[in-house]
């Protein structure tokens, strides 16, 4: 039996187990019966098996080199290495599909097992949902359109090798599964959500239950763009990490709503409002999901990412199509059931803060969307290509930002309901001084630009209002546990993970805007064509050419320049190079990075005598605090992980009888 | 203002309702319409427009290349570049147009896009170029025809206007059509 | 006027000259005049980068010319315009102010304004006459004092223990 034999075989079995745990969770929701329930978590667990055989068949080809494989013969070669062997399993459409199914039949089997002990109706109705999702997937990845396993119609001696752009960085390991975990398991809460409206609930049990998948897949969503930001910047060569690029816009759209959404969610629970707007959030976040995999897949819009043109596209777009209709109906068939009983507060309350924040992200959001857009709308309404790019976005996104910032720092300063003006006066004096200050030092040291130094200020202002509200944490243990000092600060984290968990989460957002800040308008470049032995200086650093050399390797040909960088701090050594692969028509630089908490040195090899190697032409790049983008992106997951941790069980506290009294489950 | 937000607000979700559904209507309907389009076709605005003049350095060394010097004629115009790999692709088919053309009123100029002198003469040699062939060494006349990635291949008229434009390896029938359109034309 | 509210407005005072002073344009030399010029031009042969960013060649070539126009002392629009006779409108990455493109650049602005305007109705028009009423029907109004007493405590148990 070969892979492919193996892989499609163990996909078709798994379609027909899904199709059965759709049924089986029907009846388990129709008729309460326990007997539907079980059948539905080994229809979910065989599934899961199935697909993760699917998935390791495709691997095991890729690592074999099977070139019988038609995906195996375009993505991978004798010479391509072992461990991007195995990460060439999403390094193209059919793969990626692959890799995206086994996780969705992982969440499922998660769902299955763990999210069906309580609560058996929305539970398995919500599980009906995913099973019917996972057979969408698994319908796709057996159609002849993106079968990963159709055999090659010539098996060739070797295969092409995986993108250039793909095999020249381990990131490649990381972003892309950080993204899909964070996309598929979106699919948790929606599914959920649209139990809820089925059944007609109208409470917010589906977002409790919900509440720590959606976080976690915002985390996983949140840091997959970073580390994508991180290899476009170790990779790409051009010393930016983010060009709004139409799949970088796919990828940071459901993250916007989803932060919305994060936030409203807590209106909900305290206030009991904002139900619809809740579920048209969620509802719309997964549907930017979708919409994310159809611009990436269809290949209907030209990026970096974008894999090429497919047949899928129309398959994708029939799915989205079937969850807004889907959705919206439902939304409008329950909306007399979801209207708010109660009134939102004041405007300087908490809750209505976090609206406007909504209106912010999801302004920005949809703006996102228009500009991805306009160039598919201006061809079809006027025949014109036109473009859209950095200039728009940065002009547009930019004071939307700004002003979100600014919300972070208010928002968890104010109580719910409102407060009086002299205590807001009060709480608000120490963080503004913080940021009048950051502001004037910050032009002190040089910073040019109004955006650049509001950033600095309201990043300061965020920090001292996150430093203001643990202090106040900790005096308040103090007071009522009699704690104090670390016990108290660790305790804090630890029982009320969820505030304080995302209260790291906002330090992180302003480390990521101070470094955003900084690196796009402090940047000095220099360029000099050197012989070796050369130095050119820029930004108070010297920077000797001291070789150019080939390097052989398997897989590819390098050249490589000895880079020496001399500064206050000592030397460091940098190789920027560029490789030639076999398959790449054109050459692949790698840029030598020299990193610094302060400032990075960014050293790439933009053009070298090809003869004699007598002069290379050296770009170097000094970009301040863009290491803390990255540094901000782990303070975002190490937050996200203190907020989705559960608290430690309580102490015992008298609650009604009546709520005690009610049997987990019954309906 | 006041009255409108209060009529909003009396119809719940009514204009909401209809807005949002018309949105994402609109949204479907643009996506499915990018079907129809290849991200990969660019069109270039060069098209229909006069021929920017050039007058650049001839590749061999000997004199200059300027596109005054065939007024009149039909001339094609391919920018190349040693390390293209599909500039190699479409070379014999160069070869075979112009064998069919050089001695009539057609002239086929070869011009060396982002390559070293010394590589764009290896590849010539090596495969056998004998159309003029001309270094355009800053750029500017891929520049001002509005040159994307190469191989790309510009079809010009007796009265100097581009006629048309084949982005990506071209083969013997494109060339010729190309041509025999712009032979017939007066 | 007590401190704290002097020290805020204070604190905005600065902040908002600071960003000023930072923001008053510096005498736009030829450098920063090609920067400008560059940073809206696509580059051709990339995905989505502009030529400032690109550190491809035929971006460092449109550059170059760009430069080399504005020492010949052309004005933005007529270098602008040469780039457009030979790449289209394709070669701008933003869309134009006038025309219908300006829709592009309003719709932001709507967007957050009508938003903002229909989330400030739902706070402010709402919230007094409801609570109210149904404090009306439930309980007497409390007096304002145990009112502030109660929000105290309610803060205070958040901030310690959700």
């Amino acid at each position: 039996m070969s892979w492919g034999e193996l892989g499609g075989g163990a996909l078709r079995a798994a379609l027909l187990f899904a199709v059965m745990g759709v049924g089986a969770s029907a009846f388990a929701a129709r008729y309460r019966d326990v007997r539907g329930l079980l059948s539905a978590r080994w229809c979910a667990l065989i599934a899961l098996g199935l697909v993760a055989l699917a998935d390791l068949a495709m691997v095991g080809a890729l690592v074999t080199h099977d070139f019988r494989i038609a995906y195996v013969a375009n993505n991978n070669a004798l010479e391509t290495p072992l461990f991007y062997s195995v990460i060439s399993l999403w390094a193209a459409l059919e793969g990626s599909i692959l890799l995206w199914t086994l996780v969705l039949a992982g969440a499922t089997a998660f769902v299955a097992w763990r999210g069906t002990v309580a609560m058996p109706r929305l539970a398995t109705t919500a599980l009906g949902i995913l099973f019917v999702m996972l057979s969408f997937f698994l319908l796709l990845v057996t159609t002849p359109a993106a079968d990963p396993f159709t055999p090659s119609a010539i098996v060739p001696e070797n295969g092409r090798g995986p993108n250039a752009l793909l095999q020249n960085n381990p990131l490649m390991a990381l972003h892309p599964p950080l993204l899909y975990l964070g996309y598929v398991l979106f699919s948790v809460p929606f599914a959920y959500a649209l139990a809820s409206l089925i059944l007609g609930e109208g409470g917010d049990r589906w977002l409790v239950a919900t509440r720590r998948y959606a976080l976690v897949s915002w985390a996983l969503l949140g840091t997959g763009i970073v580390a994508g930001a991180w290899w476009s910047y170790a990779v790409l060569g051009w010393g930016g990490y983010w060009a709004w690029d139409p799949v970088e816009n796919a990828a940071i759209m459901p993250w916007l709503t989803a932060t919305a959404y994060l936030h409203s969610v807590m209106v909900e629970e305290k206030r009991r409002l904002l139900r619809t707007w809740n579920l048209a959030l969620v509802i719309g976040t997964f549907a930017l999901t979708i919409l994310g995999t159809f611009l990436t897949r269809s290949g209907i819009v030209n990026s970096v990412h974008a894999f090429s043109l497919s047949a899928i596209g129309p398959l994708l777009l029939g799915y989205l199509v079937a969850i807004l209709v889907v959705s919206c109906g439902l939304l409008l068939w329950r909306s007399r059931e979801l209207a708010d009983g109660g009134a939102l507060g004041a405007p300087l309350s908490r809750e209505a803060v976090f609206l406007f924040q909504n209106v912010l992200f999801v302004a920005a959001t949809l703006t996102v969307l228009l500009g991805t857009l306009y160039p598919l709308i201006a061809e079809a309404l006027s025949g014109t290509q036109l473009s859209i790019g950095a200039p728009y976005f940065d002009r547009v996104e930019v004071p939307i930002g700004l002003a979100l910032l600014f919300l972070m720092g208010v928002g968890p300063q104010l109580p719910w309901h409102g407060a009086s003006r002299a205590t807001l006066e009060r709480q608000f004096a120490a963080p503004a001084v913080t940021a009048a200050l950051a502001a004037v030092v910050s032009v002190a040291a040089g910073a040019r630009g109004a955006a650049p130094v509001l950033t600095y200020a309201l990043a300061a202002f965020v920090a001292a209002t996150v430093t203001q509200e643990v202090a106040r944490g900790i005096r308040a243990r103090g007071a009522l546990h009699g704690e104090r000092g670390g016990t108290a600060f660790l305790a804090l984290f630890r029982r009320n993970g969820r505030r304080y968990g995302g209260y790291v989460v906002h330090l992180g957002i302003a480390l990521i805007a101070v470094a955003i800040a900084a690196s796009q308008s402090g940047t000095v470049e220099a360029e000099q064509t050197l012989a070796p032995g050369g130095s050119m200086a820029v930004a108070g650093r010297v920077i000797t050419l001291e070789a150019i050399r080939d390097v052989d390797e398997p897989q590819r040909r390098r050249v490589v320049a000895d880079v020496r960088v001399s500064g206050a701090s000592g030397d460091t050594r940098l190789e920027p190079s560029v490789a030639f692969y076999p398959n790449a028509t054109q050459p692949v630089g790698t840029p030598g990075i020299g990193a610094g908490l302060d400032e990075d040195v960014y050293v790439i090899l933009a053009a070298y005598d090809q003869r004699g190697k007598a002069w290379a032409t050296i770009r170097t790049r000094v970009i301040p605090f863009v290491s803390w983008l990255w540094v901000g992106g782990a303070v975002i997951g190490l937050g996200s992980v203190i907020a989705a941790l559960p608290p430690p069980r309580r102490r015992p506290v008298r609650t009604p009888a009546v709520v005690e009294a009610a049997p987990a489950g019954a309906e | 203002m006041a009255a409108a937000v209060g009529r909003l607000r009396a119809m719940p979700g009514g204009l909401g309702n209809a807005l949002v559904i018309a949105a994402l209507v609109g949204l479907i309907v643009v996506l499915a319409l990018g079907f129809r389009r290849d991200p990969h076709d660019i069109r270039s605005a060069a098209v229909g427009k006069p021929a920017p003049a050039f007058d650049l350095a001839a590749l061999d060394g000997g004199g200059r290349v300027a596109l005054a010097q065939y007024r009149g004629k039909v001339v094609v115009v391919n920018f190349f570049a040693s390390w293209c790999v599909p500039c190699r692709e479409e070379h014999p088919a160069l070869v075979r147009a112009w064998e069919r053309y050089r001695t009539s009123d057609v002239v086929l100029v070869g011009v060396l896009y982002q390559d070293s002198v010394e590589s764009g003469r290896e590849f010539v040699r090596r495969l056998g170029t004998t159309w003029p062939t001309a270094i355009d060494d800053d750029g500017r006349t891929a520049l001002g025809f509005g040159v994307f990635g190469i191989p790309e291949t510009f079809f010009i008229g007796r009265d100097g206007v581009i006629a048309g434009r084949h982005i990506g390896p071209i083969d013997e029938a494109t060339l010729i059509q190309g041509i025999d359109a712009l032979r017939k034309t007066p | 006027m007590n401190a704290a509210r002097w020290a805020l407005l204070a604190a905005v005072l600065a902040v908002g000259v600071a960003a000023l002073f930072a923001a008053w344009p510096a005498p736009a030399g030829p450098e920063e005049r090609v920067e400008r010029i560059v940073a809206e031009l696509r580059c051709p042969v990339c995905q989505g980068l502009s030529v400032a960013d690109s550190p491809s060649e035929s971006a460092r070539q449109m550059r170059d010319l760009v430069a080399q126009r504005v020492a010949e002392g052309r004005t933005d629009a007529e270098i602008r315009e040469e780039f457009r006779r030979s790449y289209g409108d394709w070669v701008f990455l933003a869309p134009e102010t006038g025309g219908p493109a300006a829709l592009m650049w309003l719709a932001p602005l709507l967007l957050v304004a009508a938003g903002l305007a229909i989330a400030w109705s739902r706070t402010r028009a709402r919230s007094p006459d409801a609570r109210g009423s149904v404090a009306g029907v439930i309980a007497p109004q409390p007096p304002p004092a145990a009112v502030e007493q109660l929000r105290a405590r309610v803060a205070r148990e958040e901030a310690a223990d959700l």
